[in-house]
């Protein structure tokens, strides 16, 4: 058996809300297994306790109970973090660095310096789309500009696993579009993703396995086409199919036993349809 | 399209990952990690403009030092010392209090400091390189400021000695140069040095009780009134150990008592040798000592005591 690149068991977090009785509780009992080189997505809604989840993970909150490993390591190690990139939610760096010296900041963080540093930064600012912006004061970036200098930020040092809280919140369709093909390329290189987001589509798009979180507890947890297939449909889509052609069909399909629920035009995406337009 | 993007994105990471081996081997404790906290604090306090600090302190030197020529030399020199170190010792102590008490509650707060933990940073580094970065901007301000003060201090001097010899140009040689003597000896005295590296002490250990109090404080407002009292009560508690001390009989509960509130309350008055270095009188050697080791003493233990408040934090 591999060793999973994130084990979460029995974790429960609760938060004392200070001058009451009453307390939070954030995540409740959870166990969590993400194995190494998929792209795990934590779903819930809005104060489910995903970020909590990924905050535990990360040592930077510690559990109530239970325990959480990352590649066999306990969570509480600071080496556990050593080939881990994490991209918090909302990320806020310092306002007075540029997007170049941020970079170098947290590379000297994770080790590196000199001249490796140096094209690593050239490369991550350049992959993310910050190369015009890298002498510009994080001050004055704008919310989706965070988010890429983030993402870059958590890729310096070549991490193992890249743990993402809403990776595309606040990026544009055409950025967002680019994360997701970031994050399947990391995958390719087998680099594993744990990711929270609520964007079911982006979600489905991208991952392989998903847990659904609701009010801190894990409701349901598997493999993406597994969790949505719907077992007794097939879809089917034709392409300048006559009238006659699609009424025989019909027809076929009420002589067996099939019914057809549906039929209706094939459309295009929005987003597909904002990227076409947009593109440069 | 897309497959143009992935290709390049791809070809990238692989000749990034192939060209090098991966991570370095992760250490308990790393000097260059610090290093990069302590210059981005120093950075940070320099972008936020707490320089302006030293040019109040240029300004007030250089202001009073014009007002001071109708005094006889011996007086004017001992009023610049006097103003010179006196605000010295509270723009360092101010400086301190006021940089140090917003650098971990600022980050708490743009959770500035989930990015920097989340890398293999252990939260003692991320204390040690931000109290450094302050240290540092400390030493800075110190240098400056004497620098300055040393400059205005030398200007008066050769001032004040272009006159004496128009004055003196008609009498006996050795009259002249007794009069020369005494105006360099009232000017500069060699006693400046630990004075001032005794102010700089006290900065430090004023930053790093700051720090510690930052920990556990919920607002930089309330750091600042606390730092505030303590700063007052440090300067009084001297005198008030020593009427205590003689009121009650000193048992071993008061001892105990006695040494907590040092602790709490560091004897800041135990720091301020200005008033000798004015008056020129020599401070010893082993005074000096004593009290830099105790402002060394002072400075590690509320970082160390902040520490442990940071470790058991829920950030
Ligand atoms: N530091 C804290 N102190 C008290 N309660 C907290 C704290 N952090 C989180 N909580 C509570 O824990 C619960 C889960 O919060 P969390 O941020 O994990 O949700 P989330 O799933 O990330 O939501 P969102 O989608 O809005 O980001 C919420 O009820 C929140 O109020
Ligand atoms: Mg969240």
């Amino acid at each position: 058996m591999t060793e999973p690149a994130i084990a979460v068991r029995g974790l429960t977090k609760i938060f004392p809300v200070p001058f009451h009785r009453q307390s939070i509780t954030a995540v409740r009992d959870l166990d969590l297994r993400v194995e190494p080189g998929e792209v795990f997505g934590l779903l819930g809604p809005n104060g489910s306790g995903k970020s909590t989840t990924l905050k535990i993970i990360l040592g930077l909150v510690s559990p109530t109970r239970g325990r959480t490993e990352i590649f066999g390591r306990d969570s509480r190690l600071v080496e556990s973090r050593v080939a881990v990139g994490f991209l918090p939610e909302n990320p806020y760096f310092y306002k007075y660095l540029t997007g170049e010296e941020t970079l170098r900041f947290f590379g000297r963080l994770c080790g590196l310096g000199g001249a490796r540093l140096r094209e690593r930064i050239n490369e991550l600012l350049d992959l993310v789309g910050l190369t015009k912006a890298r002498k510009q004061r994080l001050g004055t970036y704008s919310k989706g500009m965070l988010q890429r200098i983030g993402l870059a930020q958590a890729l310096i040092h070549h991490p193992k696993l890249l743990v993402l809280d809403e990776p595309t919140a606040g990026v544009d369709p055409a950025g967002s579009r680019e994360i997701r093909d970031l994050i399947r390329d990391l995958r390719h290189r087998g680099i594993t993703v744990l990711l929270s987001s609520h964007l079911l589509a982006q979600a489905q798009e991208i991952c392989d396995r998903v847990g659904i979180l609701a009010d801190g507890a894990l409701v349901r947890e598997g493999r993406l086409e597994e969790l949505i297939a719907i077992e007794n449909q097939t879809e089917l889509v034709l392409e300048n199919a006559s009238g006659t052609l699609l009424n025989e069909i019909e027809g076929l399909a009420a002589r067996s036993n099939a019914r057809v629920i549906e039929r209706r035009k094939s459309t295009t995406t929005l987003e597909r349809l904002f990227l076409e337009a947009t593109k440069k | 399209m897309s497959n143009e993007i992935d290709n390049l994105t791809l070809e990238r990471f692989d000749a990034s990952a192939s060209a090098r081996p991966m991570q370095t081997r992760h250490r308990a404790f790393s000097l260059a990690r610090v290093r990069a906290i302590t210059v981005n604090t120093l950075t940070e306090l320099t972008r936020l403009k707490v320089f302006y600090v030293l040019l109040v302190f240029a300004l007030l030197l250089i202001g009073s030092s014009i007002f001071m020529a109708q005094f006889t030399f011996q007086q004017e020199f001992q009023i610049l010392k006097d103003v010179s170190l006196g605000a010295m010792s509270i723009f360092t102590s101010l400086l301190a209090i006021v940089a140090t008490a917003r650098l971990i509650p600022q980050d708490i707060e743009d959770r500035t400091v989930y990015t920097i933990l989340a890398k293999p940073v252990p939260r003692l580094e991320y204390l040690l390189g931000k109290i450094a970065g302050v240290l540092l901007l400390l030493a800075i301000s110190t240098l400056v400021m004497s620098a300055v003060f040393v400059l205005v201090l030398y200007m008066r001097e050769q001032a004040v000695l272009h006159t004496t010899i128009r004055q003196m140009s008609a009498a006996p040689r050795e009259q002249l140069d007794a009069a020369v003597r005494a105006v360099r000896a009232s000017a500069f005295n060699i006693d400046m040095v630990p004075g001032i590296t005794i102010i700089y002490l006290k900065a430090c250990l004023l930053a790093a009780l700051t720090l510690f109090v930052s920990t556990f404080a919920t607002t930089n407002i309330f750091t600042i009134v606390v730092m505030a009292f303590i700063y007052f009560i440090g300067h009084l508690q001297a005198t008030a150990r020593e009427y205590w001390l003689q009121a009650h009989a000193s048992g071993l509960i008061t001892k105990i008592f006695l040494a907590v509130v040092a602790l709490l309350f560091p004897d800041l008055q135990a720091f301020n040798l200005v008033d000798d270095i004015v008056a020129g009188t020599a401070i010893s050697l082993g005074l000096f000592f004593k009290t830099a080791l105790l402002g060394i003493f002072y400075t590690a233990i509320y970082t160390l005591l902040a520490a442990f408040v940071f470790y058991g934090k829920e950030l």
